[in-house]
């Protein structure tokens, strides 16, 4: 009431209201309002969860310890050279090739890393095994050598081997692995249940196996649907405790595949659920954690022959069969959707891998879409004797475009059987329908059908090889780049130019005929002029006479021009220079003609024998005459 | 003595050099042990007969299965080569062309590409633009001279037949060009190959290749080339880029 009257007096004032306002405040606190409590922010889920969890301990000082497995062998027997650290694995840099006696033979085996959860939180593992073997007895011992962990030299203590002949006393057998595959001889993509397999000791406590691997390359290991149990087995004639892991391999390379199992022995412990089969005596303790592994297995992995494929395959390899299809409705309208289901079942020894629903089929009369595929749950404690099936079932989504259609389209659809090493056809069938019309317009139906179809199944797969070589060249080198091209094409271009270099000498020859009248002349010259010597060397004067007659009128004939045989001597002493006398070439032509006219026209022949006294005036002659053709 | 020691050497040479005794399998025994081994699954070995076969004796049947191989080995830029080779024999070979549609799709990589003479070029095989262009020029030449200089009277037809020919000769003539800018292009073999600035070792990369990008090579200079491709220009070694016509030291 003080307050209000107050305020009421100072406001009406309107002088300093602001005053008594404060002033009842100070002197009338109003009861506060208390403030909202502060609210803690969220913790992210996450970083609780990783907060909650124990710490890795990665300051202890790393202690390699290191051991043969088992420590005694006979000559051909396998030990394992294990090398254990307290550290990460991957801060090891493990050696590619560790010292050893060259009468060991080493083989790099398993390595792997677990934690072990110690008083200071987890402590890492991490093992590296060695396959040793020895050809011949005796004490081998693989020196100490040095490992870089965290960035630090770590030593590796020496280890000795002793082999000792198979005569000697039993020796004890050592733990190993078993993997056991039911074929080697595979398909890619042919999925196949491994069994990991530690055998306990008759009547001993069976360990289980944690962080248990398939390690090798070119296969898929389907962890999902891993089990793993114990269960009394029968092993070389007695029953004794089994752990068995198993799970999904799939190869995924073609040619050598080379798989071995790998896991830590957990005395007590094991990852995951694990089922108890039968009385088992199940082990208790503090857990040992040794890695094992299991000889190498090498599967030969073919590819699936693209030959033969049929429409519709999708990878499925194994049995198959499927049930009959079932449609949501058999009578429908153009334009409504209907939901088409088959049920498709192993019926095979393999697992149930993925199967993939074959596409849908581009039909006229029929828009067809894939839906989602449901599979069952596989049977999660399998006895010994039960096969692996399941059921997956293909769900599409099917719409009428005519009211024409009588039936759904049949959809392609085939898997490949290892057994038989060929595809079979598991085409889904048609199932019969009733199409009544529909409010949707026809034309958009079209227009909808119009869109062009995908390209062809062709252009989604290698082809096959090719059968023949076909036609083979020296060099993929174009020949245009080759030097004897050139010289190739070189030839046409001499033959051509030779051509036209001949028809030019042939039109010259033909504009200037005394040239071949000459060159004709001249040879007859010499000819004749061959002709009389041998004669005059034969003493033949008549020979003589008129060989060199022969050879004086070849040699005018192209002067006038005129038949050679034509001429007489009076033509021949026009063209000879005259210088008189008795030697001069006048007379020797003149006695040269006579006589052979002589020896043609005559009744007696007479004696040539003279004229072979002549031959050099002849020859002068002549040597004149040829000059001036 | 001698002449028996000729003899005896001569007759030696024949009998080794037989087929018989011949020890070198010839390049159909490769392709045959080729295709046996692609079907067993051993496709590394497989590739590497067909490579002997088709080193021997290239033909496009070898090249196809030899990119089929390459590719079933994972050796993307090979098989693009190969099957690159293939059509460069021989444009009618479908399967490589499908499967190179194929791989093309599946490494997402680009198609080289081409001018359109170039285009024109791969209509025959390579060899074949050389041949016709010579032989349609040199008949255009002898049908429109010879009867000339043979003095043959002229006839329609031969002129006919020459300007037929010189028609051919200048259709083909983009095509022989063609021929020869095409050869040198050529397909990274290696994946993420680095393209390097300059010609050395320590070059910067300017980028990195995927393995079957077509290029272009345009100079050779020590162990490295020049290559040109879609984006830019630099150099790569020698064994990282595979020509088309397998002949880098001919550059």
């Amino acid at each position: 009431m003080n307050q209000a009257l107050i305020f009421k007096r100072a406001v009406l004032r309107g002088r300093q209201p602001i005053l008594p306002f404060l002033l009842c405040l100070v002197l009338f606190p109003a009861p506060v309002g208390r403030a909202q409590p502060a609210i803690a922010p969220a913790q992210d889920p996450l970083m609780s969860m990783m907060l909650s969890q124990p710490r890795i301990d990665l300051t202890s000082p790393v202690m390699p310890t290191v051991a043969f497995d088992p420590p005694v062998i006979a000559p051909g027997q396998q030990s394992i050279y294990r090398v254990t650290f307290n550290a990460l694995e991957a801060t090891i840099e493990w050696p590619g090739k560790i010292p050893a006696p060259a009468e060991l033979n080493l083989e790099p085996g398993a390595h792997g890393e677990i934690l072990r959860l110690g008083p200071a939180g987890f402590e890492p593992l991490s093992a590296f095994n060695t396959r040793v073997q020895a050809s011949a007895p005796g004490d081998f011992t693989v020196p100490e050598f040095t490992v870089n962990v965290y960035g630090k030299p770590v030593t590796v203590a020496a280890a000795r081997l002793v082999v000792r002949p198979s005569s000697a006393a039993p020796l004890q057998a050592p733990l190993r692995l078993l993997l056991e595959l039911p074929a080697t001889n595979l398909y890619v993509g042919q999925p196949i249940r491994a069994r990991a397999i530690l055998p306990g000791a008759p009547g001993g406590i069976v360990q289980g196996l944690a962080q248990v691997q398939l390690s090798g390359e070119g296969f898929l290991v389907d962890l999902g649907g891993a089990r793993q149990r114990f269960e009394m087995a029968a092993r070389n004639g007695t029953r004794s405790a089994t752990y068995v892991y198993e799970a999904t391999l799939t190869p995924m390379a073609t040619g050598k595949v080379r798989v071995f199992a790998q896991g830590f022995t957990t005395a007590g412990f094991s990852s995951g659920p694990i089922s108890i089969l039968g009385n088992v005596p199940t082990p208790i303790g503090t857990p040992r954690y040794t890695l094992l592994e299991s000889d190498p297995i090498e599967l030969k992995v073919r590819p699936l022959p693209d030959e033969a494929e049929m429409a519709g395959f999708t990878g499925a390899i194994g049995r198959l069969s499927i049930g009959p299809p079932k449609l949501a409705t058999n009578v429908v309208r153009v334009g409504d959707a209907v939901e088409l289901t088959v049920a498709v079942t192993n019926r095979g020894d393999g697992p149930l891998a993925r199967i993939v629903p074959p596409p849908a089929p581009r039909v006229r009369d029929w828009q067809v879409f894939k839906g989602t595929d449901v599979g069952l749950p596989q049977p999660t404690n399998p006895g010994p004797g039960d096969t692996q099936q399941g059921v997956t079932i293909f769900t599409y989504n099917l719409i009428p475009l005519s009211e024409q259609s009588q039936t759904t389209p049949a959809i392609p659809f085939s898997y490949f059987d290892p057994a038989r090493s060929a595809y079979v056809d598991l085409t889904i069938p048609p199932v019969p329908v009733t199409v009544n019309p529909g409010s949707t317009p026809s034309e958009s139906l079209a227009l909808v059908q119009a869109v062009p179809a995908p390209e062809g199944e062709k252009d989604s797969r290698l082809s096959g090889l090719a059968p023949f070589p076909g036609r083979t060249v020296r060099s993929l080198v174009p020949a245009q780049q080759r030097p004897w091209f050139l010289l190739v094409q070189l030839l046409p271009a001499a033959a051509f130019i030779g051509l036209c270099l001949w028809d030019r000498r042939r039109r010259y020859l033909e504009q200037h005929p005394d040239v071949l009248r000459r060159r004709r002349a001249r040879r007859a010259l010499r000819r004749n002029w061959r002709t009389a010597r041998e004669a005059a060397h034969a003493r033949d004067a008549s020979g003589f006479a008129a060989a060199a007659v022969n050879a004086m009128r070849v040699a005018c004939a192209p002067h006038y021009p005129a038949e050679p045989r034509a001429l007489v001597g009076s033509d021949v002493l026009a063209l000879i220079p005259h210088t008189g006398g008795s030697g001069s070439p006048d007379q020797l032509v003149r006695r040269f003609f006579a006589v052979t006219d002589a020896s043609q026209f005559a009744t007696v022949v007479p004696d040539a024998t003279e004229l072979l006294a002549l031959q050099p005036d002849l020859e002068r002659v002549l040597q004149q005459l040829e000059a001036r053709l | 003595m001698l002449d028996f020691r000729f003899r005896f050497l001569f007759a030696l040479t024949i009998v080794a050099s037989s087929p018989g005794l011949s020890h070198a399998a010839t390049f159909e025994e490769l392709f045959r042990t080729g295709a046996e081994l692609y079907r067993a699954g051993e496709y590394a070995r497989a590739a590497r007969a067909f490579a002997e076969s088709a080193a021997q004796r290239p033909a496009s049947g070898t090249l196809q299965n030899l990119g089929n191989a390459e590719w079933r080995s994972g050796r993307t830029g090979a098989a693009v080569l190969a099957w690159e080779q293939a059509l460069w024999l021989s444009p009618f070979n479908p399967p490589a062309r499908l499967n190179l549609r194929f791989a093309r799709k599946a490494a997402q990589i680009e198609a080289p590409d081409l001018t359109w003479y170039e285009v024109v070029s791969t209509w025959l095989p390579a060899n074949w633009w050389a041949w016709f262009a010579g032989a349609t020029f040199w008949l255009g030449i002898a049908t429109g001279s010879l009867p000339g200089i043979l003095r043959r009277p002229r006839t329609v037809w031969h002129q006919a037949v020459a300007a037929l020919a010189f028609m051919l000769f200048l259709l083909s003539v983009p095509a022989y060009v063609g021929v020869h800018t095409r050869s040198a292009s050529g397909f990274i073999l290696q994946k993420d190959t680095p393209l390097r600035l300059t010609p050395t070792a320590e070059a910067q990369a300017i980028t990195r290749l995927a393995a079957g990008e077509p290029g272009r090579s345009v100079r050779r200079r020590g162990g490295y080339l020049l290559i040109r491709t879609h984006r830019t220009l630099g150099w790569v070694q020698l064994d990282q880029f595979g020509l088309i016509c397998g002949n880098v030291a001919g550059l």
